[in-house]
């Protein structure tokens, strides 16, 4: 299985993968046309990670702007990341966020109330 | 009459009565709508609304304008319906996004039903509506979500509000204002 190394667009987070400590970033504003397109390798990857290994998996997200295809999008990987939690892996969500816009917050909130793996939701200081 | 190309005095007028900041009218892509946001973005940030209000105008932008792509990719044989009429304005303090676009006629009474039905719920129902649609399997999805209606409606400040107007037996123009 091979890492993923996206760098950012206007449209899309940067994504990166490591297959050697389970941690995946993301970063940036996530509003493609056709969201599953772009994230259906991620999802593979998150997919294989949990099906091969025995280590935690860490989400690290930076995430700004998630038009609602990307939140379905988003909702997909933390949904098998619940399931995953729920079989007995380890598994943990941190999302950071510019408290100037809490609407980010919210957002990460309404994420973790059907999360019940650790989610931490950080204001930066 | 002036010709108004020649002369845009009357345009500017109405323009200016109207506080439109932004208006296009056109055939639409997923480029134009991302120059168009980062104008728009651009603008708020200018103008030193708060981080939240630019966000909340900058979304409601962004899932009008892809609707309009989603719908318009769904009916290509429809004549017009690649294109938007975008129009971002100021009323009383507020910002107001509205858009346009051709719909097919057997669409629109099941639209303006849906706008009026998301208009009629609170927040608390239309969180629970946004939820329940999140959950929807894939499979029952017809490549969309779904969810952008809603959470425009989540965001605007005031119930939503839609107008139809035909253009021939089979085509109609479908309107949708926000207010933010």
């Amino acid at each position: 299985m091979n890492d993923l190394h996206l760098p950012q667009t206007p449209n899309t987070p940067a994504v990166t993968t490591a297959l050697a400590t389970g941690v995946v970033t993301m970063a940036g504003d996530s509003y493609p046309e056709n969201p599953f397109e772009f994230f259906q390798p991620l999802i593979d990857w998150i997919d294989g990670f949990l099906r091969g290994q025995s280590g935690p998996l860490s989400l690290v997200l930076d995430l700004v702007y998630l038009n609602t295809s990307s939140i379905r999008a988003m909702m997909d990987i933390f949904d098998r990341m619940e399931e995953a939690h729920r079989a007995g892996a380890t598994v943990s969500v941190r999302w950071s966020y510019d408290p100037e816009n809490e609407r980010v917050g919210e957002l990460a909130e309404e994420f973790r109330e059907d999360c019940t793996f650790p989610f931490l939701i950080e204001p930066r200081a | 009459m002036p010709d108004v190309l020649t002369d845009l005095y009357d345009l500017r007028q109405l323009f200016d009565r109207q506080q439109i900041m932004v208006c296009f009218n056109g055939p639409i892509n997923a480029a134009l709508i991302e120059e168009i946001g980062r104008a728009l973005r651009d603008y708020l940030n200018h103008q030193q609304e708060a981080p939240r209000a630019v966000a909340d105008i900058f979304a409601v932008y962004i899932e009008m304008t892809q609707n309009i792509r989603h719908y318009a990719r769904q009916h290509a044989d429809l004549d017009g319906s690649g294109n938007a009429a975008i129009v971002v304005s100021r009323d009383d303090g507020h910002y107001v996004i509205s858009a346009g676009n051709v719909i097919a006629s057997a669409d629109g009474a099941a639209l303006l039903a849906r706008v009026d039905q998301l208009a009629s719920l609170d927040a608390a129902e239309l969180k629970a509506a946004f939820k329940t649609q999140l959950r929807k399997p894939r499979e029952n999805l017809e490549g969309s979500a779904g969810l952008g209606l809603i959470d425009i409606a989540r965001k605007a400040s005031a119930p939503l509000s839609a107008a139809l107007r035909q253009i021939d037996s089979r085509r109609s123009f479908f309107s949708l204002r926000v207010v933010l």
